[in-house]
């Protein structure tokens, strides 16, 4: 029982992440029909960013601050000027930029920040953990989850009720008619893709909390987070944390219970297993789980 | 100045050569192909061996990603599959090289035929990113059985001439004469498919699936031809890839970045010929050893792995051509053209 309380406490806390990076993923898609690959990338930047500004002297909340700023500008850089001359071009187009983007960005975090790994600074002990029902559970993972309700809380808030947000939701249905009414479309945009910075980056700092640590291969780990955006359907929002939390849970299920049944074949088993379910899920509902239908006409 | 000249005729249509500029073209290309291995140095044929199997390559993720328009992000896999069948083969069976290339080709194909039908369901975003799961999952089963794939460690490949003939290593400029052969054949069959039934058939899917199956075409038998031929192709490519490089591994070479190296290459030549496919692969390869060189020549950038260096140029190049260049080499190509056609004037 313990095992299994254990499983699902490190799977919700792995799930929360998926779900932060596959919103950070829907955000922008919907913003801009982009599905950013390098999103991973982001993540990582803000993760080392983190790592620089707390070695700089920072608060750990100012450091946070400064990482989530830090990347949603970068974010949003990006999609200036990289992205916004390739509106109306074929989907590969987008694909394979955002795929280069994303390595010139992890480039870029080597030549600055050196391939050493660091430890991710926190103001609670880095190891440290409470007890519940016979279960360990770290306070990071604690942090994480609060971390990620926050920001979902408040994005979920500010879209529905801000001015801003529903601007947002304006451009993301029709980007002529707002420009129509006099809405700063490209402004907007750029907002949007900043706050998916910031969920990255939320993302790359939860990721990179003990027992792992800020390196280059949490880009990866973005990958893994593919599954929940689709299971959940491009276009949706909920979608993208429900499945994030789902195949975190499944994920980590998948690790304890189904690896050490397949023997040699279940080494490692467990990172393929989201895209496993992935793959059959979308056989039986291609859209996703809340994802639009697509009708088509001749 | 060399323009195609005006299809007049439903035959000019389906010409495998438009026009004399054409021919000369394709004459001064072969002069150039034949005399190569004897005025390059052994390091610029290993460079052309690979640029050869880019050629292959590209071809067949043209057939699937631009004549069909199925955009596969795993197109690694189908490589791996073939080199991996090229080296197990040949390990275990002591089979010669030039019956293990074909099966290579069929081995990938037999997948190929297996994933189609998930294209038939599914389109876009959705297929990239289950093409990229499914290339995670052939590179999990690879090493998963390092009894036969060498894990890990990688595997030798064995170039056996004959059946269960001691192996014999064959010189790169062999190899650059068996791999033209098998680029060009390649080549005129993309050409073929283009031109026939079943490649108009793709095409029509890419443009419209809905419109085509209302004018009789199935959607769903060209898709899955398209990934069962592309992926024959691609097999061969792999099994190509594993002769030049003698010993292979799973991962690197055969990652995503490969898979968006080949998209890169159809989409930097231009998308939707083969002519794209051909000139993207050629000038793909030839241009990393040239960024190589800049690399180490740069300060900063000198003190990253040489991998990464090539990377990060390429990169940089890539995206630089597709936010200025929509149409790739074949754009600038044109715009050489006209700015000669129009010439002394600027328009």
């Amino acid at each position: 029982m313990s095992t299994f309380l254990q499983l699902t406490f490190s799977g919700v806390a792995l799930g929360a992440i998926y779900a932060l990076i596959a919103l950070g993923f829907v955000v922008i898609y919907r913003a801009s029909q982009v599905f950013n690959f390098a999103h991973g990338d982001l993540l990582i930047f803000g993760a080392y960013l983190m790592v620089a500004a707390s070695g700089a002297g920072l608060p750990w909340g100012l450091a946070l601050l400064a990482s989530l700023v830090g990347t949603g500008v970068l974010a949003a850089a990006m999609q200036h000027v990289v992205l916004r001359p390739l509106i109306g071009r074929p989907v590969f187009v987008t694909v394979i930029v955002t795929i280069f983007l994303g390595f010139l960005l992890r480039i870029a975090v080597l030549l600055i920040w050196g391939p050493e790994t660091h430890g991710l600074p926190t103001p609670w002990p880095m190891d440290g953990a409470v007890s519940i029902m016979g279960a360990a559970v770290l306070y990071n993972t604690f942090a994480t989850l609060v971390l990620g309700a926050l920001a979902l809380g408040a994005f979920f808030l500010l879209l529905r009720y801000s001015k801003i947000g529903v601007a947002m939701r304006a451009v993301s249905q029709d980007q002529e008619a707002c420009l129509a009414l006099g809405l700063p479309v490209g402004r907007i945009l750029a907002l949007t893709w900043g706050i998916a910075g910031a969920f990255a980056a939320l993302g790359g700092i939860g990721l990179a909390m003990f027992p792992r640590a800020v390196e280059i291969n949490l880009a990866y780990i973005a990958l893994a987070a593919f599954p929940a955006v689709l299971v959940g359907g491009l276009e949706s929002m909920a979608g993208a944390v429900v499945a994030g939390l789902l195949l975190g849970v499944l994920q980590v299920w998948a690790q304890g219970y189904v690896n050490p049944l397949l023997g040699a074949f279940g080494q490692n088993f467990h990172a393929v297993f989201p895209y496993v379910v992935m793959i059959v899920f979308l056989m039986v509902r291609p859209e996703g789980l809340f994802g639009q239908q697509r009708i088509k006409r001749v | 100045m060399p323009n195609r000249p005006l299809a007049v005729r439903y035959a000019d249509d389906f010409s495998l050569l438009a026009g004399r500029w054409e021919r000369i073209g394709l004459a001064l290309l072969a002069i150039v192909a034949l005399a190569y291995p004897w005025l390059a140095s052994a390091n610029w044929i290993t460079v052309a061996n690979l640029a050869l199997v880019a050629v292959v390559g590209s071809v067949a993720l043209m057939i699937l990603t631009g004549f069909t328009g199925q955009i596969s992000l795993g197109h690694a896999a189908f490589l791996a599959i073939g080199a991996y069948t090229t080296a197990i083969l040949g390990t275990q069976f002591a089979l010669p090289f030039w019956l293990l290339l074909p099966v290579a080709g069929l081995a990938a194909a037999v997948v190929g035929l297996a994933v189609g039908p998930f294209a038939l369901r599914l389109e876009g975003l959705y297929l990239a990113i289950v093409t990229i799961g499914l290339a995670f999952l052939t590179n999990h089963v690879l090493l998963s059985f390092p009894e036969y794939t060498g894990g890990m460690a990688g595997l030798a490949v064995p170039v056996h001439l004959g059946f269960g003939t001691a192996p014999a290593v064959l010189s790169e400029r062999a190899l650059y004469g068996i791999f033209l052969a098998i680029a060009t054949l390649t080549v005129l069959a993309a050409r073929n498919l283009a031109r026939s039934n079943t490649g108009r058939a793709m095409m029509a899917v890419r443009d419209h699936d809905v419109a085509a199956a209302v004018m009789g075409v199935n959607p769903a038998r060209a898709k899955i031809t398209a990934f069962g031929v592309s992926s024959f192709f691609a097999g061969l490519a792999g099994g190509m890839f594993a002769l030049q490089q003698q010993f292979i591994t799973v991962d690197p070479p055969f990652n995503l970045l490969l898979s968006v190296q080949y998209i890169a290459m159809i989409v930097l030549g231009g998308i939707g010929t083969v002519f794209g496919a051909v000139a993207g692969a050629l000038a793909y390869v030839f241009l990393s050893p040239l960024l190589e060189i800049v690399g180490r020549a740069t300060p900063g950038l000198s003190q990253l792995p040489s991998g990464l260096q090539s990377t990060l140029l390429f990169a940089i190049l890539v995206i630089t051509c597709l936010v200025f260049e929509p149409l790739g080499l074949y754009g600038l190509w044109l715009r050489v053209k006209r700015y000669f056609m129009a010439w002394p004037f600027r328009y």
